[in-house]
This record gives structure tokens, sequence and C-alpha cells, in this order.
């Protein structure tokens, strides 16, 4: 099970490991629940339990009565404050900070309760008497699409400031609540030339991240300066979001962020900060909201998709035209919604030279809890849906579906679905390693033992990296040599940290010992857009190096200043300054700060990638680089039971150049431990709104025993291309396909609907039993 | 109002004061410690906001994924549904009381440190925790017996083999009686 990452003797010799590993092992490391302060308060709130009402009164007498609670706010009374605009969300400010008017999902929150304690706080919700008028509700997509569908969002959105990248196109009156289109050729032109057009539909369920950690957050808002301590991803729209919802220059609100357990997109956008900042403003008190796991499961979830994708084919295999549509569930509240359905949307398009392509693809309102980032950002649902149609094509073409896909993937110099050239290609490297390591044979069948019966399955798949985007990065130079890296990235168990430490360090040959990396706080740190799409290594990164590059050359300047020689007869040696060729004459970089009386010597930079896409053709530049990754599995499925043994499992990723192979072989178990929960029992389950499964002793994430005995992770290094590619989602998408493409070919069942319980493989296979004896008595008469 | 400890019958009821909270001496980490809780708070709560001792965390509050992972009596338990007075002359280890007093790691602590066997390390505690009593219960354990064994601790980021890794090292250092190293991780 050791990876070839870290076994590789390329990389052999590279520091390995997490820099905090020690505050990790002993239980110190410090995480947001684990801050207190004087005269803290506890925050407790009470959410709907109509999934889509008229709020007819809220009596908050008797709760407000109770010792030890402070303060018991509604939305009522948010949005008669003139101090504040209690609405908010990354593109549409169409979430309240507690629930205005009516509620649109089970668990919006309506009002919040801050106390002494958390039993008094708990007693208070229980006393808050709230009438409801129930109005029709919409839960799934047909629901919410239907003609005089009722309306989860009614009149115009409230827009503002937004990502560089996000197009907003709602559809008023509709409870479409953005959209997006991709046309690249003509798609009609390809149907028309293609022999074979292959139609289906996939569906994807709405699945919970699960971070260990809750959403957590402290508030303290004093003298109009708001200070929050927050479990985010996302600090700086944390702070520009609390700005805009207390009427706040961004300088009056600074957002720290200790470090995460877990994030895996759950924590990105705004969540419970302006609801935790509300109750401080009122009570002139920090106060601090930590959600329970069940709270956790109704804050964001993954968006149910469902796909249909129309593949268009030459007799020999090759793909002339693809069209799409999709479809994204995306709740009560857009959160990111809108921008993740651009991302899903020409995803569906694959790492496959197609020449004529067109999507549409929609974010819709629903009554459901809302639908936002998670690992792998679309790029799973559409994975799901044209990996798995690969195979299905490759059944109905009698094709073998290696060279199926062979035949179609691109290389350096075609265009992708975005239109611009694809540059350092490997995914035909990825699958054929991954295709070699599981011993694909073209034509080989299940080998079947008793009730069980095996087969393997593969895919391949792109994913781009949010484009344009911005990380800025400063470092100081000490007296003692030793450097510190100032930067708002947010490390959550990514070992974000320590890819900054080596890349901050590696400029001057400084020892990853005697950096230190800052973790976020807005007072302090310089602006990060996002620590998420799998971009902070590569984008932070690079701002970091360029950051300890000017040291650098400010060390020259001074050392030529006080060696008196030119900046050109100067080199690096060992941690010194050093005269080319009269290694006696030199200086230590402590020295150079000392001597130069600098104090520290300050570097700061900024990365900025440039892209975009026309909001009519989809085309331009999607990502600045292209993720890419491959997987083969083996199963084993028990025909009596249905229950499915994930035998062996290679998971390959191009990383470009690895930065810390144990972190990267990590990175890439993750993703297959949760595509493994993902293809095979993640599942929210509702019942007219109403989650049924909101809790870990019913919703079941994977654990050691549902990881394959036989793990093998390849991550592939290309260093002549210069360049990091991140690799934190991109082995995710990969899997749910390989191992369904493996399933089918072991019971002949093949499932469009994740996941692939033992229930459907039974049905399955019943179905395909009443089919056989139909055909045998046909054949009999 | 008076409460009934989890101790044997015939044990004296505790006094509860105004605030309706019981007064518990507890032994944790080999100290005794006096705190003050409701009949209701669970020993997870006790430990953090009383003794802060932070390397408890809930993660389910069902004691379903063993974040919350302490050992009574050397047995692990789930915090999150121990009852603090259940924990009332029992001897409670949490993950701060691993390290010597001078500051050296227990060995399963620096198995994980040279595996790299986390990466959020919400969870590691408690799987640092199940790791111990494991290895005591089963010195020999094999790696089929500990997979069992630790499948009630969840570790959302996946960090299972290299857990493992941690796991079947720490015991392979136990029985050889080589204690804590420093010599780095297996992969430099």
């Amino acid at each position: 099970m050791r990876g070839e990452g870290a076994n590789d003797p390329a990389v052999k010799g590279r520091y390995s490991g997490m820099i905090d590993a020690r505050q990790r092992v002993t239980g110190r490391i410090g995480y947001t629940i684990d801050l207190a302060f004087g005269g803290m308060l506890h925050a407790k709130l009470l959410r709907s339990t109509a999934a889509h009402a008229r709020i007819r009164s809220i009596d908050v007498s008797r709760a407000r009565e109770v010792p030890g609670v402070v303060a018991v706010l509604t939305g009522a009374d948010l949005a008669s404050r003139s101090d504040l605009q209690p609405y908010f969300g990354p593109v549409y400010r169409d979430q309240p900070i507690l629930a205005i008017d009516k509620v649109r999902f089970v668990g919006d929150p309506v009002a919040a309760v801050a106390a002494v304690d958390l039993d008094a706080a708990r007693e208070a919700l229980a006393l808050i008497d709230v009438e409801y008028e129930e109005l029709p509700a919409v839960f799934t997509l047909d629901a919410a699409l239907a003609e005089g569908a009722p309306l989860v969002h009614e009149g115009p959105p409230r827009t503002g400031e937004t990502f560089a990248d996000v197009i907003v196109k709602p559809q008023e009156g509709t409870n479409i609540c953005n959209s997006f289109r991709l046309r690249k050729g003509d798609v009609e032109i390809g149907f028309a030339e293609a022999d074979e057009i292959f139609e289906d539909v996939f569906t994807s369920p709405p699945v919970q991240h699960v971070p260990l950690e809750t959403h957590a957050c402290i508030a303290s808002v004093v003298n109009g300066q708001i200070t929050v301590w927050s479990s985010t991803q996302i600090p700086f729209v944390i702070r520009s979001q609390l700005a805009e919802i207390f009427r706040l220059p961004q300088s009056k609100v600074r957002v720290i962020i200790p470090t995460l357990g877990g994030g895996y997109g759950a924590k990105c956008y705004p969540k419970i900060e302006p609801v935790t900042a509300a109750l401080s403003l009122v009570t002139r008190r920090p106060v601090r909201l930590h959600l329970t796991r069940e709270e956790e499961f109704v804050t964001i979830t993954k968006h149910g998709v469902r796909v249909r994708l129309k593949t268009a084919l030459k007799k020999d295999g090759t793909i002339v035209a693809r069209q799409s549509l999709c479809h994204f569930n995306t709740g009560a509240y857009a959160d990111i919604g809108p921008r993740l359905i651009k991302n899903g949307g020409y995803g569906t398009a694959g790492p496959h030279r197609i020449p004529h392509v067109a999507v549409d693809s929609y974010a819709v309102y629903s009554n459901l809890p809302p639908a936002g980032a998670f690992r792998g950002y679309g790029i799973s649902q559409a994975a799901w849906a044209y990996e798995t149609q690969m195979d299905m094509i490759a059944e109905r073409m009698g094709i073998d579906p290696l060279e199926l896909r062979m035949k179609n993937l691109l290389d350096d110099g075609d265009t992708v679905m975005t239109g611009e050239p694809m540059e350092d290609s490997h995914f035909k490297e990825l699958l054929a390693d991954a295709t070699n390591w599981i011993g694909w044979s073209p034509g080989a069948q299940p080998e079947r033992n008793g009730s069980t019966v095996r087969a393997k399955g593969f895919s391949c798949i792109i994913k781009g990296t949010v484009t344009p985007s911005t990380s800025t990065a400063a470092a100081k130079l000490n007296e003692d040599g030793s450097l510190d890296v100032l930067t708002s990235s947010v490390e959550m168990g990514q070992g974000l940290l320590t890819a900054l430490a080596i890349l901050g360090g590696e400029p001057l040959g400084i020892d990853v010992d005697k950096v230190n990396v800052s973790t976020p706080d807005t007072d302090v740190t310089p602006y990060d857009q996002q620590s998420s799409s799998s971009r902070s290594t590569y984008a932070m990164g690079t701002a970091v190096q360029r950051a300890v590059r000017e040291i650098r050359r400010k060390l020259f300047d001074h050392a030529s200043e006080i060696l008196e020689v030119s900046v050109d007869d100067l080199e690096l040696d060992d941690g010194r300054v050093v005269v080319k060729g009269v290694p006696e004459r030199s200086l230590g970089f402590g020295e150079i700060v000392r001597k130069s009386r600098s104090g520290n010597l300050v570097g700061e930079a900024t990365y900025i990638t440039e892209g975009g896409l026309d909001p009519e053709t989809g085309q331009g530049i999607g990502s600045v680089h292209w993720h890419q990754a491959a997987a083969a599995a083996e199963v084993e499925v028990d025909t009596d039971t249905g229950k499915v043994t994930l035998l062996r499992y290679h998971a390959g990723v191009y990383a470009g150049r690895i930065i810390n192979p144990v972190q990267a072989e990590l990175q890439s178990v993750g993703n297959v431990a949760f595509g493994v929960g993902q293809a095979l029992f993640e599942e929210m389950h509702f019942d007219n709104g109403q989650l049924q499964n909101g809790n870990l002793g019913d919703y079941m994430i994977a654990s050691f025993e549902d990881l394959p005995r036989d793990l093998n992770v390849s991550v592939l290094e290309y260093l002549p291309a210069d360049e990091i590619h991140g690799i934190g989602e991109t082995g995710l998408p990969p899997v749910m396909p390989a191992i369904g493409n493996a399933i089918a070919r072991a019971t002949g069942v093949r499932i469009v609907d994740l996941p692939i319980t033992p229930e459907k493989i039974l049905r399955g296979l019943r179905e395909l039993d009443a089919r056989g004896s139909a055909a045998e008595e046909v054949a009999s008469r | 109002m008076t409460f009934s400890t989890g101790q044997a019958a015939g044990a004296s009821p505790l006094p509860v004061d105004e605030d309706g909270k019981l007064t518990l001496t507890l032994t944790v980490n080999g100290r005794t410690e006096r705190v003050t809780a409701r009949a209701h708070h669970t020993i997870l709560q006790v430990l953090r906001d009383e003794l802060n001792l932070y390397g408890v965390r809930e993660g389910c509050g069902v004691g379903m994924c063993g974040a919350c992972t302490v050992l009574l009596d050397g047995k692990p338990v789930s915090g999150c549904l121990l009852l603090a007075p259940m924990a009332v002359g029992r001897e409670i280890t949490t993950i701060e009381g691993l390290e010597t007093p001078d500051g050296e790691l227990h060995v399963v602590q620096q198995s994980f440190v040279d595996h790299t066997g986390f990466q959020c390390s919400y969870c590691t505690p408690g799987f640092i925790l199940a790791t111990k009593a494991l290895l005591e219960e089963k010195p020999d354990v094999t790696e089929d017996e500990a997979r069992t064994y630790l499948a009630g601790n969840l570790c959302r980021c996946g960090s299972y083999v290299k857990i493992m890794d941690s796991v079947l090292d720490a015991r392979d250092r136990l029985a050889a009686g080589t204690g804590p190293t420093t010599s780095g991780s297996d992969e430099q």
C-alpha cells in the first residue's frame, strides 16, 4: 500500500512530513473550538421544522426569561435595525442571517439565543414558539422546474460584489437561479456526421462533507470593530461580507483562522459568522457558536445533480459531438451554486478531444438545505456521467473501453472544451499506468466463484482550478537568518503550512525548520482569494516564492554595498552570500540584515492568473492549467446479497512537481476514502424535506473496513513542466465511475444513479434474471 | 437534590449546589482534579470546559466517530456518551497524559509523527489512545485485527494507510522494546 510518489528515487531526500506534527499528536494544535474569552457567551440556533412556510409569529418572551439568557434574536429584529443589512451570500445576497418572513428548508435558522452557558441556551430554544403557515414546497429538480412551481425566492435577486469569473444570469419568476452555456463548434453538424448517437441520464445525490470539526465561530464586536475567529477556508470573503452586513469599512473587520479540523469545501463562504457577529453586536460580549453534527448536515451539502449526455461517435469510436444538459439542485440558498454549475457544466465534456460541444447547466433552487462547494466542485457529478457513459458506449459499440478512451483522450495541442489548447497532458500515461497496474485485458470475463463475481473498471478525468485568481504573500528575513512567511491561506489538514515552508525556504536555501508560516489574520496577513479548488500550493506557493526572491535581491544589494563588489559578482552558497571565486569573502543572511540595519528584509509579491469565459459561448480560458487523474478498481460482488467489496484500487494523479511526498500520498488516499463512500453508500435521504439520516449513526462515512487491502497511489511527477498541480481534489472524481464500471462488468447491472447500493444491484440482477427467463421462454416456444 | 454516581451501590449521593452542579473529584492523567458539573454533563464537556484538555473533541455526539475517545481504566470509551459523574473513582487518560513530564512522546505518538498518520488531525488523539489500548491488550496484533479494532475511529481526511503504518510500527517498536525514536519519517 505504499505510494510510488514517496518511494520514487527522484523524491528521496526531500522534506516529507508535517511541520506541526508534534502539536497534532499531542492534541495541542488548537482549533477554533479550543478558544475561550472572558465573558464569552454560548449561542444556539432555533431551526425551522417546516420546509417552506410563512412565519406568522415568533414568541420569544418565555425564552428571554430563562436565567442566564442574555439575548434572543429573530430575523425581524435584524431586519428592523438600521445599522446592518441582514442578507449574505457569495454571489446573491439571498440568505438572511435569520429567517425573515419565511423559511425555506427544514433546518433554516429562525432564532438565535446567546446565554452564559449551553444549558441555558438550550432551555431557551425549547421555549420559543413559532407559528408557521405552510407553503407548497419543491424538493426534486422536476418539481422545482415544473411550470407554475412554487418559488423558493420571489422577485429579482439581490446581487453584490462577487468573484471575477462568476457570470450571473438568473431567470426571474422561476426557480432557476443561474445558468451556464458553452458552445464549441456546432453539435448539430457533429450529430449529422456521426454514425452512432447515445443518450443517457445520470444522477448523483446530495451528500455531506462531514468535517469532523463542525463549523465553529467566535465573534467579538467592540467599538465598531468586529473580530471573528472562524473555522473557514475563505478569510477575505468572510471579511468583505461582514463589512457589507454591518456597514463597516473592511479594515474594521478582522478574521482570524486557527487550523481547521477538515474542510472539503464545506467551510467555503459565510455560514455562521454573520449570526455569531450579530449576537455579539447586541450583547456586547464575545459569542461562541459551534454547530452540532445534526446542524452541520443541514448547513451545506454536495449538489444533487442530473446530467443528460448525448454523445455522437464515428464507427471507429472517434467522438464527434457531445451535448449535455445539467441540473444542479442548489437547495434553498444559492451559496456558490451559481459558479459551481460552470465547472460542473463544462466538466461534462471530459478529457476528450471533441470538436462539437454544447453544454447547458443550471442551478435550481429547492426547499432542501443549501448545496455548495464540495471537494471535486461539480467535476465528480460530471465525471460520474461521462466516464460511466464511456463504458456503456464501448459495450454497445463492441469496442474495448480502454481503446475507446485512448482514441479520444486529449493530447498536447488539442483544444479543450473551453477552447484553449491543451498543454502538459498526461491523460494517456495516467490511464495506461492505471490499467497496467490493475491488469486490464480486453475482453476478459468476470471471475465467478460461488455467489461472488470479480471484475475490473477504470476511469480518467480532467479538472480545472478557479481562474482567474489572486494570491498575495509577504515574507520577512530576520536578523538571525530565519524566515517568516505571511499568507492568508488556510491550513485544513492538507499540509499547506508545510508546503509553503518548503517553497518559501527554497529560493534562499533556508531549512524548513527555520521557516515560520502564519495562519490567516486579515489585520496582518495579505490577501488570498480562497483556500479551495486545489489552488493553494500552486498559487500561493508561487506568490511566496516571488516574495522570497525579492528578499534575495535585497540581500544581494546590501551585500554588494557591504562587501563593495558588484551584485553580478555575488552568489548564494549554503546559506551565505559569497563573492564568486573568493569563498572567504562572504556574509551570512542574518549578518547582512544586521549590518544593513534593516531590522528585517521584507519581500512581497502577488500572483494573478488570467482567464475567464465568454458568457454566451463558454469559450476562453477555463483554467490556468488542467488537473488530471486516472483510476482503476477491482471489485468483488456477492450476487446473493449485493454486497460490494473493493479489492484493489490504483489512484493515479498528475502533480507537476511534488512538494511534500507524504502529503501527496495522504491527499490521494483521502480522495479514495471520500470516493468509496460516494460510490457505494453515501446519500442524504429526505422525506418531504426532512433529512432522515443526519447523524453519524445513520449516515456512514468510510472507515478502515471500506478501503481496499491493495491500494496503490501513484503521484506522477514531470519536472520539465516546472509547474505545481494541485492534487487536493483531483483523485476524487475518477473513484465513483471506476468502481461503477467494475461493478457493471462483474454483474451486468449498470447503475446510473449513485450510490451503488446492494439494493440497487439486487434489483438489477433480478431484472436481468427476469429478462433471461423471458428470453428462454420465447426461445423454447 | 442528590445524584448517585455510577459507583458501587451504597456510595453516598453527591450534593448539588444552587446552580444545579455537582462537585466531582476525578482522576485525570494521574492527577486528582476537582470540578463542578451538572448531572447530564459528559466527561467530554468537563475535560474540555473545566480542565482545558482540548485533545478530546466532539465529532458526532453519538459515540460513532471516536474523536472524543478517552481511556477509562485503560479502555477506550466515547467521552460524548460517558456522563461525568460516572467517571468518579476511575482513571481517566487523555492524549495530554501520554507524554512524559519532560516532553518525550509515547511510542504510539512518535510512530504517528514518523509516518504522518494524520491530515487535519482532529481524529488523531482518538486513534492514538485506541491504538495504545489495542497494543496493551494485544501486543502482537495483526493488521486485520487492527483494522477491525480501529473501525470505530473515523478519519474523514482518509489518512487510513498512514495510520495503519503508524499502528504497526508502534507495535513493532514496543515488541522490540526500542521505545520512541526520532529517526525521522520512513520516507526520508
